[in-house]
């Protein structure tokens, strides 16, 4: 199995290539991450035509910013950061960003309703459902949420990214990354309770 | 809720996310055991990431994806969600800018009028003559040269 160091040093060589003038490195490049920056980019849309311009268009963005790229830095991460950006500006560029920079949600009061000691809270999934249905129901809820608390839930709950690692995509500190966390998931609780209220449970 | 439990529970996210050292981490465990209350803090957690917890469906990257984008960056394709490049990006428009220099212009023909007007205006309000004289009267009249008398032609 191939190690973290062994995948990174592959990929820097790849991106050395890949500045050399060889294309065929380049797309073994990103056959090595189309899965996950396509699983990453349908969190912002359902259309599979926006989803595949979001990441033909990140690859696009890398390729271009190529020689900027700090090679003491994962490759991964800083492919991620395009990716998120590029999602967002997408989100920005066609109206359905739900958050302005007037209306920053870390500035504004988040709802308490849903967090520890309101004395409600959400129930585990039913074992009965399906995982379709659990996660058309999670990604129903994610879809409510303002798009850099639903960035940060993605990162960690699907990418499996680690805070440092968040820190770096998001270009935020650890703390932020912590408390984003926090507020975010504070949030999907509430969403959840107000979406599908049968999942509620007494605290 | 005492002062270790406030530690405690600000520590819980992060060690449900496996983001806490085993030094950190095992201080908080024994808490967990010890205090119902911080353990149920820690349940309700987890309890929300369960719903994370699922295989996603699997994605469909369309045939020859890489091939094709590769040779598109190759190409030089800037992409389809770039923003506009400055060059073609629309002017400014000049009617505000003629406006403003119209306003400024007007404002200080306003000044040169005023302070013309100002310049003609008497500098005292008295009328005799006693007041120092203007530089150009006060030459002494020896320097005046006479003027030549006219000649005297003998009959």
């Amino acid at each position: 199995m191939i190690t973290m160091q062994e995948l990174a040093r592959e990929d820097a060589q790849l991106v050395e290539e890949v500045l050399g003038g060889n294309p065929l490195s380049f797309q073994l490049l990103i056959e090595r991450y189309q899965d996950r920056i396509f699983a990453l980019a349908r969190h912002y849309t359902k259309s599979a035509v926006e989803v595949e311009d979001i990441v033909q268009d990140t690859f696009l963005k890398t390729y271009r910013r190529l020689e900027t790229f700090q090679r003491q830095s994962s490759f991964s991460t800083w492919l991620y950061r395009i990716a998120v950006n590029t999602a967002l500006d997408f989100l920005k560029r066609t109206g359905r960003s739900p958050v302005t920079a007037v209306e920053d949600p870390e500035l504004t009061a988040s709802p308490v309703r849903a967090q520890a000691g309101s004395g409600v809270t959400v129930a585990a999934p039913d074992a009965a459902l399906r995982r379709e249905e659990i996660a058309r129901i999670t990604q129903e809820v994610l879809d409510e949420l303002p798009e850099i608390f639903r960035t940060v839930l993605v990162l960690r709950e699907f990418e499996d990214l680690s805070y440092q690692e968040m820190a770096e995509v998001l270009g935020i500190s650890i703390g932020t990354v912590e408390s984003r966390l926090f507020r975010a998931r504070a949030r999907f609780k509430d969403a959840m309770i107000r979406l599908h209220p049968e999942f509620a449970a007494p605290d | 809720m005492t002062t270790a439990c406030d530690d405690a529970r600000a520590l819980v996210p992060s060690y449900l996310d496996g983001e806490l050292s085993e030094a950190q981490a095992s201080p908080l465990r024994a808490h967990l055991l010890d205090c119902p209350a911080c353990r149920e803090e820690a349940k309700q957690g987890k309890t929300l990431k369960r719903w994370f917890e699922f295989e996603p469906a699997p994605v469909s990257v369309p045939a020859g994806f890489a091939a094709r984008v590769a040779r598109r960056a190759f190409a030089g394709d800037p992409g389809l969600l770039v923003p506009e490049p400055p060059a073609v990006r629309q002017r400014r428009p000049l009617l505000p800018f003629l406006l403003l220099a119209t306003a400024v212009a007007a404002a200080l023909l306003f000044v040169l009028a005023v302070a013309i007007q100002r310049e003609n205006l008497p500098r005292s309000n008295r009328l005799d003559a006693t007041g120092p004289r203007p530089p150009w009267l006060s030459r002494p009249a020896a320097q005046v040269e006479p003027a030549p008398a006219p000649a005297v032609r003998p009959r």
